[in-house]
C-alpha cells in the first residue's frame, strides 16, 4: 500500500495535535498533584509539612530556590519511574487514608527507613555537581569521597544515610512527638505543643480536634478560678 | 496479528528499559590514605550500628592520627562534631524533651556543653550519665544511648 505525501503529511499534523493534546492533561495532572498544597492536605502530614517549612528547602533562604515535597521523595532518573512510584503512592497512601488508620502509624520508628523514601537523584537534579565540587569544606569531600566509593557495592550509602535531618530543618522527630509521643511521661506536654505548632502554622485556620478544644478549655478554666 | 503483538511488546519493552537502567555517580580524585589493620585490633574495636552502616573504616574518624592503628587516640567532641554538627543543633534535634527539662544535650545541669564522651563511647557500650541521679527516671524520659 502506497501512502501519498499529502496523507502522510496530514497523518503527521494530526498525530502532533492529537499528542500534545493527550500530553497536556497528563502534565497539568502531574503538576497539580505535586504540590506541596496537595501533599498537605492529609491531616497525617501536618508534623512533615510543619518541619519542612522551618527548612531552608522550603525557599526561605536568600535566594528563594525551593524544593517540593515530590523533589526528594520520588525517584527523578525517569519519567517512567517517576510516574510509576507516584502512582503507587498515591493509591496506598489514598487507601490509607480512607480506610486505614494513619493515626495508629508509628512514624518515629519509620524515619528508620528513610533510606528508602528519600531519592539521591531527586537531590541531586538540584545539587548536580555536589560529588565534584571543591568549594565544599574538606570534610565534605572527604565523605562525599567515601560516598562514591561505596557506589555500586551492597554497602551503597544514600544522602540521607549522613544527611538525616534534611530537608525538614531537623525538627521532624520534635514534631512527631509532638502528635504521638514516643513515651508516656511525656503525654499532656505533647499536647500541649502540638497545639502551639498547630497554632503557629495554620494561624486564623487552625480548627482543634476534640480532644485538643478539650485541653484548652481545661487550661482556660484553671487560668481563670471561679470565685465561689 | 502476531505482529502487532510483537509491536506492542516492543514498545512496552521500550517504555520499561529505561526504569531499570541506573547511572553511577563518576570516581572521585580525592586521594584516601590506606592503613592496614590486624583482625584482632579490628575485632576489639567494633563500630556503633550507625557507623557500621556507613561502612566508616578507622581513618575515617582518626583522620591525620598517623597509619598506626595501635596508636589511635580519642577524636574528642572536635572529631564527633565535624560530622554531628553543632552541640546546639544536637539539643534542638531532641527539643521536645525540654518540655519535662529531660534533654540529655540540654540539662539543666549543663545545658549544651557536655563532652560527647560522658555518655557516648563508639568502641565499648555508651552510658547514660543521667542515670547517676536519675535512675528512676531515665528510662521514662529517653531511650538507650546510642
Amino acid at each position: 500500500m502506497k501512502i501519498s505525501k499529502k496523507l502522510l503529511a496530514l497523518i503527521v499534523v494530526i498525530s502532533g495535535i492529537v499528542g500534545f493534546f493527550v500530553v497536556l492533561p497528563v502534565h497539568y495532572v502531574l503538576e497539580e498533584t505535586s504540590t506541596d498544597r496537595f501533599c498537605g492536605v492529609c491531616h497525617e502530614m501536618d508534623p512533615m509539612v510543619i518541619s519542612y517549612q522551618k527548612d531552608i528547602h522550603a525557599g526561605s533562604g536568600a535566594i528563594g530556590v525551593k524544593a517540593k515535597c515530590v523533589d526528594c521523595h520520588l525517584p527523578h532518573d525517569n519519567l517512567a519511574k517517576y510516574v510509576y512510584q507516584k502512582a503507587v503512592n498515591g493509591i496506598v497512601e489514598g487507601y490509607i487514608h480512607f480506610f486505614g488508620d494513619p493515626d495508629s502509624i508509628n512514624w518515629v520508628a519509620n524515619l528508620k527507613n528513610k533510606e528508602h523514601y528519600v531519592f539521591d537523584n531527586g537531590c541531586m537534579s538540584c545539587h548536580t555537581n555536589i560529588l565534584d565540587t571543591t568549594a565544599s569544606s574538606q570534610q565534605a569531600q572527604k565523605m562525599h569521597a567515601h560516598y562514591v566509593k561505596l557506589q555500586g557495592s551492597d554497602k551503597e550509602l544514600k544522602c540521607v544515610s549522613c544527611h538525616v535531618g534534611v530537608g525538614h530543618a531537623h525538627d521532624m522527630r520534635n514534631q512527631l512527638e509532638y502528635w504521638k509521643p514516643s513515651y508516656k511521661i511525656y503525654e499532656n506536654k505533647m499536647l500541649e505543643q502540638k497545639i502551639k505548632s498547630k497554632q503557629e502554622f495554620f494561624k486564623d485556620e487552625y480548627e482543634p480536634t476534640k480532644q485538643e478544644r478539650e485541653f484548652l478549655e481545661k487550661k482556660s478554666a484553671k487560668a481563670t478560678p471561679s470565685h465561689g | 496479528m502476531k505482529r502487532l503483538t510483537l509491536t506492542a511488546l516492543l514498545l512496552l519493552c521500550c517504555f520499561f528499559t529505561p526504569i531499570f537502567a541506573n547511572d553511577n555517580g563518576k570516581k572521585s580524585d580525592l586521594n584516601i590514605q590506606k592503613i592496614t589493620v590486624s583482625d584482632e585490633l579490628r575485632a576489639k574495636h567494633t563500630l556503633k550500628p550507625h557507623h557500621e552502616h556507613l561502612a566508616f573504616d578507622c581513618i575515617d574518624c582518626h583522620a591525620n592520627q598517623g597509619d598506626d592503628p595501635s596508636k589511635f587516640k580519642n577524636i574528642k567532641d572536635e572529631g564527633c562534631l565535624s560530622c554531628h554538627g553543632t552541640k546546639k543543633l544536637l539539643a534542638q534535634r531532641l527539643k521536645f524533651m525540654d518540655t519535662l527539662k529531660a534533654n540529655p544535650h540540654n540539662s539543666v545541669h549543663d545545658g549544651p556543653t557536655l563532652y560527647c564522651d560522658e555518655c557516648h563511647f563508639e568502641h565499648k557500650p555508651s552510658i547514660n550519665m543521667c542515670s547517676e541521679c536519675h535512675e528512676h527516671e531515665v528510662p521514662q524520659w529517653m531511650g538507650v544511648t546510642p
